[in-house]
């Protein structure tokens, strides 16, 4: 190898191990998120879907995962056959494929916030099993890999940087589904059909995770600018790290901007400003500007943070009390109509747009590409079904077995108990049961209105 | 009852818990420091009061107090049950109640003691 391609190479695979890295502590993020939404009751098991996630998620991906995103990719969008197992892949290989499965077991891991508190261990880690054997793979192959040839959405135009949809997006309606699918708690809604409020057990363990996620995410985002380098005609040159800037200011606005939107939003409904819902707003915040972030004007970074934050406690009410879906951790709203609608809004200020308004900002107000929001709709439209459709099969096949769910006694007790034999806070008194509506609330709390 | 003639009282307050530490200096000034305190939930006249979660509301109507149990032989109950009820108030619905319960015998561990001398 020439001295520039070591160099390149060297340097790329410092930075992709470093992003793999950190986007691989947003399980620690994850966890600590939603164990701190989950009650006393059910905070190992919430931890113990994590750790075994990520555990069964990667092996699976690197048995199967990877080359059935690899050869379905390439099926449908014209490339070459590749291995389905990652034995032979060689040093580079292994490090991308480590760097595509920390994003896979990413979107498997927002999965079990939904379904909390409720369903089958055995249940979740099959349908982990099979996200990360199936269901991931068809969606990164339709958008990110077709070895030898150009995935089939990407082909269409549509555009999605480091897995708004992809990831993010999947997770949040797969979420959703499961949850629809499993149906809610015990002590959700009452007889009446009435919205039973369920706190979480920690607020401090839900904000911790959400500062770990908000760190972790930089690698997400920023490191899907993946090359530091290239080795061109002149010889070494920019890669990726040509644009990297523009990354770090989009997901930083789209953070910041989340937060701001929740919290303006709860206040403006209820005059208080929600702890939990400025957390919510970081990520919601991250996940809309994901899918775009490498070509996002300043003024969209703003915008769409802002309205990731804004939309989530109209999203989460429309769930809870419209669809009566107990989506425990608000992983939808979070992650997918955030996801969804960063897809889909970018066009509006995109950098390959025409400025509306750049006498005011530099970029414009806005900075519309007309051309895009078709495959944009089409992308989100396409992974949406397949995502719906998949994970119902899944979850309606085990609520056909009866496999879906824990059997109430065991619910009541908690599946710390149940599936894990654990008591998480031994030291803090159980969590006995108050008659009143079933719910376990030492403080006799009931829904106001 | 091994001394006969001295009754043992059980004297049990429920209290606003910022007010624990002003009840356990007055229990020492009138000369019954001795008491045992439970963290309890309870409702009484106080109004219920509004939380929330991801902004939900709820109502909380057990409000969180402190249970103070004392059991007096030698100090007058009235005079104990008069110094938690000037050291625990603050004039507002809330503040709690105090009962003064009968107590048929007591021993001390430790000694074996019975009745008063336990106590």
């Amino acid at each position: 190898m020439e001295m520039a391609e070591v160099l390149a190479e060297g340097v790329n695979t410092v930075w992709a191990l470093t992003v793999i890295f950190l986007i691989f502590f947003m399980h620690a993020g994850f966890a600590m998120l939603e164990s701190g939404q989950v009650r006393s009751k059910n905070v190992a098991n919430q931890l113990t879907k994590n750790m075994l996630t990520w555990a069964i998620g990667i092996v699976v991906f690197f048995l199967a995962g990877m080359g059935i995103a690899n050869n379905f990719g390439s099926a449908v969008g014209g490339g070459e056959a590749s291995a389905l197992a990652m034995f032979d892949a060689g040093s580079q290989g292994w490090v991308m494929w480590l760097f595509s499965a920390v994003f896979a077991m990413t979107a498997a891991t927002i999965v079990s916030g939904a379904v909390a508190g409720r369903a089958k261990l055995r249940a979740y880690l099959s349908y982990t099993f099979l996200l990360a054997l199936v269901i991931y793979p068809v969606v990164s192959g339709l958008v990110w890999y077709a070895p030898g040839g150009t995935p089939w959405l990407t082909g269409l135009g549509f555009h999605d940087f480091a897995g708004g949809m992809v990831v993010h997006g999947v997770g949040g309606i797969a979420g959703l589904t499961a949850a629809w699918m499993l149906g809610a708690r015990l002590d959700r809604y009452d007889a009446s059909g009435k919205l039973q409020v369920i706190p979480g057990h920690s607020i401090t363990f839900a904000t911790l995770g959400t500062l770990v996620l908000c760190f972790g995410w930089y690698g997400f985002n920023v490191g899907t600018a993946a090359t530091v380098f290239s080795v061109g005609e002149g010889g070494l040159m920019l890669g990726d790290y040509s644009y990297v800037g523009r990354v770090v200011m989009s997901t930083t606005l789209g953070m910041t901007m989340g937060a701001i939107g929740a919290a303006a939003m709860t206040w403006k409904r209820t005059g208080k400003v929600d702890t939990l819902y400025v957390a919510n707003g970081m990520l919601a915040g991250l996940v809309i500007v994901t899918g775009t972030a490498d070509v996002l004007t300043p003024m969209g970074a703003l915008a769409l943070g802002l309205i990731g934050g804004l939309q989530l406690p109209l999203v989460f009410d429309f769930v809870s009390r419209k669809l009566k879906v107990d989506d425990v951790c608000a992983v939808f709203p979070v992650h997918g109509t955030a996801g969804a609608l960063g897809i889909v809004l970018f066009p509006l200020w995109s950098v390959n747009g025409t400025p509306v308004g750049e006498g005011v900002v530099s970029g414009g107000l806005l900075s519309v590409e007309p051309g895009m929001f078709a495959p944009q709709i089409i992308g989100v439209a396409v992974i949406t079904v397949w995502t719906v459709v998949a994970t119902a099969a899944v979850w309606g096949a085990f609520k056909a077995v009866g496999q879906d769910r824990v059997s109430e006694e065991e619910e009541q007790a908690g599946l710390d108990t149940a599936e894990h034999g654990i008591d998480s806070y031994p030291e803090f008194g159980r969590p006995e049961a108050v008659t009143d509506g079933g719910a376990v609330r030492t403080d006799g709390g009931v829904q106001d209105d | 009852m091994t001394d006969g003639d001295t009754e043992l009282e059980l004297v049990m307050a429920m209290i606003r818990q910022e007010k624990l530490g002003d009840v356990k200096k007055a229990l020492v000034e009138a000369g019954a420091p001795h008491m045992t305190v439970t963290n309890v939930s309870g409702r009484g006249s106080q109004p219920a009061k509004t939380s929330r979660w991801r902004g939900e509301e709820y109502s909380i109507d057990l409000h969180q107090k402190a249970k103070v149990e004392c059991v007096v032989a030698d100090v007058p109950a009235d005079d104990v049950v008069e110094a938690i009820q000037e050291a625990a108030h603050t004039g507002e619905p809330g503040d709690g109640k105090i009962f003064v319960l009968p107590v048929t015998d007591a021993v001390q561990v430790r000694t074996g003691d019975s009745g008063a001398d336990a106590v």
